[in-house]
């Protein structure tokens, strides 16, 4: 309904140019956060690909460029970065300190372990979640609102009260940084399994369905846990998707407790504790504190690189699940 | 109707799972929390410390402590780095929360408004949500490095040391307010995204029909915006508001990430930028310290989001419409 | 009452400023995004008298709502044009026209109470409060809800929103009144309530007033005029009785009356009708020889010793007032309801014999009615 439609040709003309203008400020501001947004990316991106004196340099470059001022081709950016990065810079012969110019940071086996927590928390997750949520959306059972209600209001206790406790529940297992890996990997991925969030969303997404359906399944004499198998999940299998992405980029993204439980001098290739986040952290800090040069931030651009673009791209390819999944929670709060 | 108590032990079996791990890390832990707060010179051997002498009670599940009392919030309260922390807490979230919500709703209302590239700014706008605090944080304090920064590099004749003059080059003019510039920098950019999709949602989510009676109703546009879409987006304001304060007061991992140092400030002051919450771990995490203190803090802590968000709601029951 | 709201609307006088409505050869297209047009509106030229409450009848899918939305201005026409009384309003936007109009979802604010969701258009034309309160509140008692100023929309019940609607439309004293489909979203009991309220409403005020409904039985009940359209053509307007009692083609005779009409198909043999099984009657009409349809309203089939239809009873269904028998017409099998008085009581399977009092003769292609 465009108010265009009744404007006789002089009035149009004006209204036109208004609207130009108004359309040109519009697209000129959201250009303008687009690039707030975008730029610590692009950054970060081409600031790994640069040779240290270019970013110690006074000039500002957009691309990297050689010595002589010139933008340089893709191939020519410096993607041996990445290879120091991974495998250390070793120090020149005869020059004093320790062995490591830069010491390498074990991406893979960050990587390794973060995938593998991310796998162990999220299959729990999906689990609880799955027949928690049928519990709540389809099961009749004394009690069923005021337990929701209290799990509802868990949601509201910020978490660094139940960092607190499970630091202690976790002491008294002894497995707080602990040598042993397994023990860490059950430290990093137990209390995340149950997650009243995703058992909140899903059965949102499980009330949705109608009960009809359940009703003819019983009919047919289906018993409740097939019919939640061969339908529901079949059925919300979006959302489901939704959460099994969410909490694999959760764990991807973990600062807090990974740093509070895992043991930083197990960062060696035969016994790595850390996660992306604290392995990213501790990684740099340890490599830059042995090394005298103060111009390897294209490494430490590197470094977040890495653990950006995985993600970016399992953003990109699952970009609808997403979005539409942190829509959907906001709506409801 | 299916008869009512019929499902019961389904869903015991259903639930069970959920229950117990509820129970273990979730429940437990918040009791164990209020609990400790009031148990003075409450602390779990662990790995390397020592039980001493202390000659006390034993807690149920491990752990001594010597009375019942509230020694621990008279700790907190009189440390001053807990000040500093509260003081440095509340200044992040009065200076990001509006900026950020104000401008997540006009780019919202902006994105609502036109058709093309809408997608492709939605995706951008969205990036910062599936990145890694950690990762990005390092890269806005490159951007604001003294020497090398873009920030630096764009506005040659600034030179401020925003964040980290003092790790490379030595000499220290990092203050608290440069260091907050970035820090308001990066908290703005990273929550943008959330708030961006669920005003849009709501936006979109109100019917066309109240646009064409509101039209009817000759009504100009201006009037449109204060009296339909802001009423009843007004549900959406509040619950961004709500959250987005009680996240801002959480502020941890952002300034970690942004000074780089594992601690709240540059080397020369580690604690320059000490958070709540920070305190809180720091308490907690070296050894030997009391968890008593540490849950005394987090229970001030929730006290505090928790009047702060009561408030909130009083005061938006005039004036949010469901 | 004289009140200039503003320079745009025109100075009107009393309320009851009767306007006619005046639509000229209107055409609206609509192209959807594969490219396909679709002719909603074809042509409609049409003549509404002031001060009366009209009905604009048809099916789903009509074209009736997007004509009640270029009355409106929510819509503009490909070409045509609207003129209310002497003023041509065809690109006037809807907020200048003086029109009222009360959705079909009634697009109450939900969030303003139910003075301010009336209140809101005179805010906007910038009456003056005082004026405003005393205006608002007398429409609101002349829908009668005057005492429920203060709830919110989704306190009130579906008859109440659709007063408020009303009211909301009214009370800046529109020339035209435009209602969507007001009596669909009410359950049955309601409606009958209802399209009294609305029939009062109308008197009261005098306003043109145009509703757009798919149920006859409805258009006919308050209507001063109905007009019948179909595939976004006019098919007739006039007095609902007259459209009823002369129906100018098939479709109309089809679309009103309750139960339908039967059509039976035959011959025209000079001035008589004859049916597929020889029966033979005067009609009464002069065109050539032809297939033809015939229409006979179940009321107008009398049992008669003397009839010469002959049937054979299938179903008798007794509404009280009236019995409805189901019959299949002996030798050609097709199935016509007939309305009969209650006192005779009949059974499956009896023969009966009907007499017609009066019958349509359609053209078999072109569904138009031959006089």
């Amino acid at each position: 309904m465009n108010k265009e439609m009744y404007l006789n040709p002089k009035e149009l003309k004006s209204f036109r140019i208004k609207q130009i203008i108004g359309r040109t400020f519009l697209y000129l501001f959201l250009t303008i956060m687009a690039l707030y947004i975008f730029i610590p990316f692009y950054w970060m991106i081409i600031s790994s690909l640069k040779e240290s004196w270019e970013i110690t340099s006074p000039e500002l470059t957009l691309l990297p460029v050689n010595r002589a001022g010139r933008v340089l081709w893709p191939w020519d950016w410096q993607w041996s970065n990445y290879k120091n990065l991974i495998y250390g810079i070793k120090k020149v012969e005869g020059s004093i300190g320790t062995e490591w110019q830069f010491r390498p940071m074990h991406f893979h086996l960050m990587f390794r372990n973060t995938v593998f927590v991310g796998l162990l928390t999220t299959s729990g997750t999906i689990i609880l979640t799955i027949l928690a949520a049928f519990a709540f959306s389809r099961l009749n059972f004394k009690g069923k609102d005021v337990i929701f209600s209290i799990f509802l209001m868990t949601m509201m206790i910020p978490g660094e009260i139940y960092v607190v406790g499970n630091y202690y529940t976790f002491s008294l297992l002894g497995w707080v940084r602990s040598a042993n890996i397994w023990k860490i990997f059950g430290t990093l991925t137990l209390p995340f399994v149950g997650s009243v969030f995703y058992t909140f969303f899903l059965r949102q997404t499980f009330r949705q369905i109608p009960n009809e359906l359940y009703l003819a399944a019983k009919v047919d004499g289906t018993s409740d846990f097939k019919y939640l198998w061969k339908i529901m999940i079949p059925i919300a299998s979006a959302t489901i998707t939704t959460i099994i992405i969410l909490s694999m980029i959760g764990v991807w993204n973990a600062f807090v407790w990974p740093s509070l439980v895992t043991n930083a001098n197990f960062c060696e290739p035969g016994n790595y504790h850390l996660l992306v986040s604290n392995g990213l952290l501790e990684g740099l800090k340890t490599a830059m504190g042995s090394t005298e040069e103060n111009s390897i931030l294209n490494l430490q651009m590197a470094g977040s690189a890495m653990v950006t673009v995985p993600l970016l791209i399992v953003f990109f390819l699952c970009k609808k699940y997403i979005m539409r999944g942190v829509s959907r929670s906001g709506i409801k709060g | 109707m299916i008869e009512y108590k019929k499902d019961g032990w389904r869903a015991a079996i259903a639930l069970a799972p959920m229950v117990f791990f509820m129970l273990v890390f979730t429940f437990w832990p918040i009791i164990n929390a209020f609990i400790w707060a009031f148990l003075e010179d409450f602390s779990y051997g662990g790995k390397g410390i020592s039980h001493g002498e202390l000659d006390g009670y034993r807690w149920i599940t491990g752990g001594t402590f010597i009375k019942v009392g509230i020694d621990n919030f008279k700790t907190v309260l009189t440390d001053g780095l807990f000040w500093d922390a509260l003081k440095n807490t509340a200044i992040i979230v009065i200076v990001s929360v509006p900026l950020t919500v104000i401008l997540g709703l006009a780019i919202a209302v902006g994105l609502n408004s036109i058709k093309r590239f809408q997608g492709l700014y939605q995706t951008i706008f969205f990036l910062p949500y599936v990145t890694n605090t950690i990762a990005l944080g390092m890269v806005f304090a490159t951007l604001f490095h003294q020497n090398y920064g873009l920030v630096n590099k764009v506005f040659k004749n600034i030179g401020f040391a925003w964040i980290n003059g003092t790790t490379f080059t030595g000499t220290s003019e990092v203050t608290f307010w440069t260091a907050l510039v970035v820090l308001t920098a990066y908290t703005v950019w990273n929550g943008l995204a959330f708030k961006i999709i669920v005003f849009l949602s709501g936006l979109q989510s109100i019917d066309k029909q109240y646009y064409q009676a509101a039209q009817i109703d000759a009504a100009p546009r201006w009037r449109v915006f204060t009296k339909i879409t802001v009423p009843l987006l007004s549900p959406m304001i509040l619950y961004i508001t709500i959250t987005s304060f009680i996240g801002a007061f959480k502020a941890y991992s952002s300034v970690i990430a942004v000074f780089g140092t594992g601690k709240y400030g540059p080397d020369g002051e580690p604690n320059m930028m000490i958070t709540v919450v920070g305190y809180i771990y720091d308490k907690m995490a070296i050894g030997g310290t009391p968890y008593g203190v540490a849950s005394a803090a987090s229970l001030i802590l929730f006290f505090i989001i928790l009047i702060i968000t009561m408030l909130q709601l009083q005061v938006s029951k005039k004036r949010v419409h469901y | 009452m004289m009140k200039e709201a503003s320079k745009d609307i025109p100075k009107r006088g009393i309320f009851h400023d009767r306007v006619e409505v005046k639509l000229q050869n209107l055409t609206k297209e609509f192209v959807d995004k594969k490219g396909k047009v679709t002719v909603a509106v074809n042509d409609f030229s049409v003549t509404i008298p002031a001060g009366k409450l009209i009905g604009l009848l048809g099916p789903s899918g009509c074209g009736k709502s997007t004509t009640l939305y270029l009355i409106s201005g929510l819509h503009k026409p490909n070409s045509g044009t609207i003129f209310f009384g002497d003023d041509d309003v065809t690109n006037t936007p809807p907020e200048k026209r003086g029109i009222g109009l009360v959705f079909q979802n009634y697009a109450l604010y939900p969030h303003m109470t139910v003075k301010q969701n009336i209140l809101f258009p005179l805010e906007n034309m910038r009456v003056p409060k005082a004026e405003a309160q005393v205006r608002a509140k007398k429409m609101a008692e002349l829908v009668h809800i005057g005492d429920l100023m203060d709830r919110k929309p989704n306190q009130l019940s579906g008859g109440q929103q659709q007063r408020v609607a009303i009211a909301r439309a009214l009370v800046k004293e529109p020339r035209v009144l435009l209602l969507d489909e007001p009596l669909s979203n009410l359950d049955a009991r309601l409606r009958l309530q209802t399209r009294e309220e609305i029939r009062r409403i109308q008197k009261e005020t005098g306003v043109t007033t145009i509703f757009v409904t798919h149920d006859q039985e409805e258009a006919m009940s308050i209507s001063d005029e109905i007009i019948v359209m179909n595939d976004g053509l006019k098919q007739q307007i006039g007095h609902p009785q007259d459209v009823y009692e002369e129906p100018i083609n098939q479709f109309v005779a089809k679309f009103l009356g309750n139960p339908p009409i039967n059509i039976v198909p035959g011959k025209l043999k000079g001035e008589k009708v004859v049916l597929e099984n020889g029966v033979v009657i005067d009609s009464g009409v002069k065109q050539p020889n032809q297939d033809i349809n015939i229409g006979l309203r179940p009321e107008y089939l009398k049992l008669s010793d003397k009839g010469k239809i002959e049937a054979t009873v299938d179903l008798v269904e007794h509404i009280g007032r009236d019995t409805m028998l189901i019959c299949y017409i002996n030798e050609i099998g097709l199935k016509i309801r007939a309305i009969i008085s209650s006192e005779r009581r009949l059974t499956p399977g009896e023969q009966v014999k009907f007499e017609c009092s009066k019958l349509f003769v359609f053209n078999k292609t072109t569904g138009e009615r031959y006089k």
